[in-house]
Formats: structure tokens, sequence, C-alpha cells
């Protein structure tokens, strides 16, 4: 009865209804994005409203938003956050950069598609993105949670050993603890 | 027998009422906050959806034993101060586990909890967490001073240590405590400010200083206890400064609007207020609110 | 009044520092001396000491390519005159070799690691950590000119194919998101 499919099924209904409202955000910072985290959180804007919400630190948080350009230096330190994040997470690739590398597209030390690296949800594009467009990325990844097709994680999870391989090209020297969770 | 079976009964529905009402207040708070800065605000029920989420986390990662404990200790302090402040005067629904002396048992376990939690902070490893200790024991040693103050000039005033016996005198002479004593009731109500931390008293989690301080490694299901324990001691400590200057109440529905009524002093001076440092928050509760609460026992001895 | 004193500053220095070039046609408070590696330390002592030239504002580094040469450029600035002063040497690029100078001013520290890290400079007696900025770099310096930065960033990352056309897309994006696109936002299609 409780294993049963349609049971699961409402289970899964309500607890993706939960984390569709309420998406507790890590801002990585790095990036010249982070400006526009304050006017979309704030009374502008005001993302509060849709349960979007700030988070301390990486066990607490649900979303990575990864505002800006990575350096190989900064992406160590992104995967690292990542991995400490408890599941489900999800990732936005927010601005131009780390689409496609952006502006930075020939610099000697700044990554270019991060999905090779991290498993992405939802990318906002622009250069900067205003605040309505990162709200509408969050409405994406609502969508996508609702509809149950945010499984970055899981894909990260399955796909371990590829990541790894594209992580370990860039970062020689590998001193990280083991992800087994 | 029976009686036992519906005491467990009525301590399950106690836990229930305290944590809906406490995570209300929560809710209410975050949107009291979002109207005050012109804000649209969550809804008033987004605490919960939180908590369900947060409870419906797939994986959960502890430092170890007393890390795995420590929001369990947590949730034991706020049980046991719920179970032992009467929720209503007169009621057979809320369990009523107070005995002679239980105010000075209540001093010792509300410290209790947050010392347990310190334990497990410390295994965490992570400097932040030992910072926000630091500062919570250093800011629990301020405002345990004229809390102190003023429930031991209660207990000198009416030669009682019981707070169904402070109900008592209230339903007896008339008067709730809060005009008959005001000394201690100014003394009390500034060391709540310190009791919920919010702001100017926010140092111990402060979010963008350090990063949430003790509980910077606790996430999903821990977090959730610490969040569904923290709203029971939100209404287990509301409903005791209700009993113990507001005369009680004798039904939910006054019990609510009494403790929302108090809720709102710490919550509106947090809207006006930056944040203290440890040193400045330490001094302001050594000031006034002690000064205050000598006040109280002058008071108790000579009148 | 500033031209009186500039001249009086170029005396000074020509006095002690024979080997001292200087550039004197700026119609502001500026002046530019081009030195040998070896009197950089004196100069810079002497300018600081002596001369009041008590602020380092800038330490740099250029690479001329064509001459083969390297430039380290020292900016220093005097409070009480108001007269910033250039102090520039050339260093061989093959073999750039300086000593280190953050005795006279501590922040230079700083700026020996950069020259270090992104021009090559071998800075003799430095205590610094290895790496400054960059980390488990393994490529040439990465601020000399003949390092082709495009050639290694495509060599090293990925990079994400473009589209060929460049066609207007919100039309499609908006019929996709059920969203439509506002008149006052309609004009500026392509």
């Amino acid at each position: 009865m409780v294993n049963d499919k349609n049971s699961q099924k409402i289970v899964d209904f309500i607890q993706n209804w939960a984390r569709k409202h309420s998406i507790w955000v890590l801002a990585y910072g790095t990036g010249c994005g982070a400006i526009e985290i304050p006017p979309t959180m704030t009374s502008r804007y005001d993302a509060e409203r849709l349960g979007v919400r700030g988070a301390a630190t990486p066990r607490q948080a649900d979303v990575l938003l990864i505002t800006g350009y990575l350096t190989v230096k900064t992406l160590k330190r992104v995967i690292r956050v990542y991995e400490q994040m408890q599941d489900p997470k999800y990732v936005i690739g927010f601005g131009s950069c780390t689409i496609n590398g952006g502006m930075y597209y020939d610099s000697y030390n700044t990554i270019k598609v991060l999905d090779k690296y991290l498993p992405v949800d939802v990318y906002i594009n622009g250069c900067m993105p205003r605040p309505e467009a990162v709200l509408s990325g969050f409405a994406r990844l609502q969508k996508r949670i609702a509809e149950g097709r945010a499984n970055g994680a899981q894909q990260y999870k399955d796909n371990l050993e590829w990541y790894r391989a594209n992580q370990k090209k860039i970062i020689p020297n590998w001193i990280m603890p083991e992800y087994n969770w | 027998m029976e009686k036992v079976l519906l005491d467990i009964l009525g301590a399950i529905v106690t836990f229930l009422v305290a944590f809906v009402v406490g995570m209300t207040y929560g809710g209410l708070n975050r949107k009291i906050t979002a109207r005050v800065q012109n804000r649209k605000g969550p809804p008033w029920y987004q605490n919960f959806i939180d908590a369900y989420k947060l409870s419906s986390k797939k994986s959960a990662i502890h430092h170890g034993v007393m890390h795995h404990l420590g929001p369990a200790f947590l949730m034991v302090t706020s049980v046991m101060t719920l179970l032992i402040v009467p929720v209503l005067s007169h009621n057979n629904w809320f369990p009523n586990l107070n005995f002679q002396g239980d105010l000075i048992f209540l001093l010792y376990i509300m410290t209790f909890g947050p010392l347990g939690m310190a334990l497990g902070a410390g295994q965490t490893g992570n400097p932040n967490s030992a910072i926000g200790v630091t500062r919570g024991l250093s800011m629990m040693v301020g405002f345990e001073i004229p809390w102190v103050l003023a429930l031991v000039a209660l207990m000198i005033q009416y030669h009682t240590t019981s707070i169904t016996g402070l109900m008592a005198v209230q339903a007896h002479s008339g008067t709730w405590l809060m005009f008959s004593s005001p000394f201690a009731f100014i003394a009390a109500v500034m060391a709540l400010f310190g009791m919920f931390r919010y702001s100017p008293f926010d140092i111990v989690g402060a979010p963008t200083e350090l990063a949430s301080g003790p509980i910077a490694e606790t996430g999903g299901k821990y977090l959730f206890v610490m969040m569904s324990s923290g709203s029971v001691f939100t209404f287990a400590k509301l409903t005791l400064y209700v009993d113990l200057f507001l005369g009680g109440a004798d039904n939910l529905f006054i019990l609510i609007i009494k403790t929302f009524a108090l809720y709102l002093i710490p919550l509106l001076y947090s809207l006006v207020s930056p944040r203290y440092r440890t040193e400045q928050a330490i001094r302001w509760f050594w000031g006034w609110p002690s000064f205050f609460g000598l006040l109280a026992i002058l008071q108790a001895i000579i009148f | 009044m500033m031209k009186e004193l500039k001249e009086k500053i170029v005396q000074r220095i020509k006095a002690n520092f024979a080997d001292a070039a200087e550039k004197n046609d700026f119609n502001y408070n500026r002046l530019d001396f081009t030195v040998k590696k070896e009197t950089i330390p004196s100069i810079l002592f002497y300018l600081k000491d002596e001369m009041g030239f008590i602020h380092l504002s800038d330490a740099n580094c250029v690479d001329w390519l064509e001459e083969g040469e390297l430039e380290l450029v020292f900016i220093v600035w005097s409070p009480k005159d108001k007269i910033k002063i250039f102090v520039r040497t050339r260093l061989d690029r093959d073999n750039p070799v300086m000593d280190n100078l953050d005795m006279i001013w501590p922040q230079l520290n700083t700026y020996e690691r950069e020259f270090r890290e992104m021009f090559g400079v071998q800075v003799t007696g430095l205590e610094a950590p290895d790496e400054f900025i960059l980390e488990d770099w393994q490529g040439p310096p990465p601020f000399r000119r003949d390092f082709d930065t495009a050639a290694y960033a495509e060599k090293t990352f990925w990079e994400r194919p473009g589209r060929e056309d460049a066609q207007d897309v919100r039309e499609t994006i908006a019929n996709r998101d059920g969203e439509e696109i506002p008149d006052f936002a309609k004009k500026y299609s392509r």
C-alpha cells in the first residue's frame, strides 16, 4: 500500500509542490552578477513572495546560484560547495559567462561551459540579467521542479566519473573529499 | 492508568498546538517584516512549506554523535519547557505537569538545550559554529541576569516557586503581576529580547557575518527538527510570560491574543535595529534590564 | 613654480645617479627617470628617505616583446611637493632577474609576487608563497605578450558551438514559454 505507485505519485506531487515553493538560494557571488542579487531579494522585486530566500551555508541551501564567470580557482570551490549541499539540489547558471564564456571567451583562466563540470538545471542568459530575468529563471526552475524534471543531482551522481574527468582535466592538483552521498 | 494515557494524549495535542502556533508566528514574523520593508512578503504559511521541504530532503549529513544529537537536545528542552508551563488556566486537555519549584527547574532547563547544541556545533569543526556558540553563551550570561532577577523577585514577593502558585495569586487578587510588580515585568520583557535572538541581538546566528553560526553545518532533517523545536520553544516561552505576568488565559483565543501581543514587542523592536556587537549586547543586558531587576527585588523585599 | 621644483629635483637626481636619463617634457606634475637595473634600490631609497617621495603609487611591468626586454615601472609620489616620479628600468626578457625590494615599501611584496607569477620575473630573496593568484598554473606566464590566450583557452576549456545564422528567436522562445512580446518591444526586432 505504501509503496503503491499511485500513493508514491501523490507523495511526489506534494513534495515537489513544497520544494517548488520553498527555494533557499546560496548565491555564489564571485562574478559581477552578484550585484543583481540584492535588488532581486529586497523591496523592489521581492523574491521572497515566491518562497525564494537566501541561505547562509551550502548545507541549508537548495539552489546554487552561480553568478557570472568562474575561474579555475573558483570552480574548485564551487564544486566543493555543490558537493556539500543536501539532496535534492539544483544549479542555476547565471549570466552569459556560465553559458559560453561571454566576454571572457578568450581568457586563459575562465571556464566557458559550466554544464561540463556541474549539472545545470536552468540557465539565465544576459550580461547582466536584470532581476526580472532572474525571477523568470526561478519561475522556470519551479516549473521544472513541479514536473519532476529538475534532477541534476541524480544526473551528477550517475555520471560522476564523466564529471570528475572533466573537472580533473583543468584542476590538476585535486585534493577534495570523496563524494559519496 | 487512564489518566496517564489521557496525559500522554494531551501532551501530543499540546505539542501540535505549540508547533502550529509557533510556526504561524514565524510566518507572521516574515510577513510583518516584509510589510514594514514595503514588500509583499511570503504567505503566512511559508514556514510550514519550508519545514516540510526540509523534512523531505533526501540526504542528511552529520559529523558525529554529538552533532547528530544536538537538535534532539534542543527538542527535548522545548518539549520539557512546554509541558511544565500550564497552557490554559482551567482546562483538562492540556496536561499540567508542574510541581512546587518548577520555576527553578525551568531556569535550569532553558539553558540545557543551548548547551547540548553547543556540544553538537563544536563537533562540526566549522569555525563559524565555534564563534557562534561562544557568542551565544556570552549572550546567555547577559540576559540570564535580568531574567533570574525578575523571577527571584516574584518568588520573594509571593512566597511561591511554582507557576501555578503565581497564577493563583493573580486570580485571587484580580490584578496581573504585570501591574503589581511592574519592574520584574520590565526586566523580564527586556530579557525576552535576548531569548528570541532577533535583531539587534541576532549576534549568534548572524547569517551574513557568521553564516548562521551554530547551525552552519546543519541541513535537511536536522534543520527541520531545530526549526520545529524553535517554534515550540517560542510558544512555550510566550505562554510562560502570559502565565507569569498577564494572568494566564482561559481559552486558546485569549492565549493567542496575549502571546501575539507579547511577541510583537521583540519583533517590532528588531525591525528598527541593526545588529549589536557581542560586548554591546552584554552591556545592554547588564544595564537597564538588570537595574529594573534590582528594583524589582527591592520592591519585593520592602513591600 | 612647479617647473622650478621639477628642475631642482632633476638636478639633484642627476648629481647623485649618473646613469639616470630624465624625461621632463610633461606639462603637469610628472617626472620620468630611466636607470640601470643596479641603481633601482639606491634611487628608490634616496627618493623615499632624502626627498620625501614616501608613497609608492604603483609598480608595474611592461612587456617590450620586439626589443626583447621587460620594463619595470615604479611610481612614487611626494605628498609635500605634489609630484609623481616614474622610475623605469629594463630587464632581459629571456632571463629577467631583479632584487627583492620589499624592505623599502612592504607593499612591494605583493607587486613582486605579481611580476613573478604573471611575467616570470625571478625575484631574488623574495619571501612569499609560490602561488599568488593563479592556482595550479602550468602554462607560461600569462601576461607576456607572446602567450596566446585565445589559443590556450581553446585548447584547455570546452567551447559551446555557436549558432551559424543570427536569427531572431524571441518569437520562438515566447511561444515556448507561453509569453507575449509587448508591442513596444516589437519594433526592436531585427
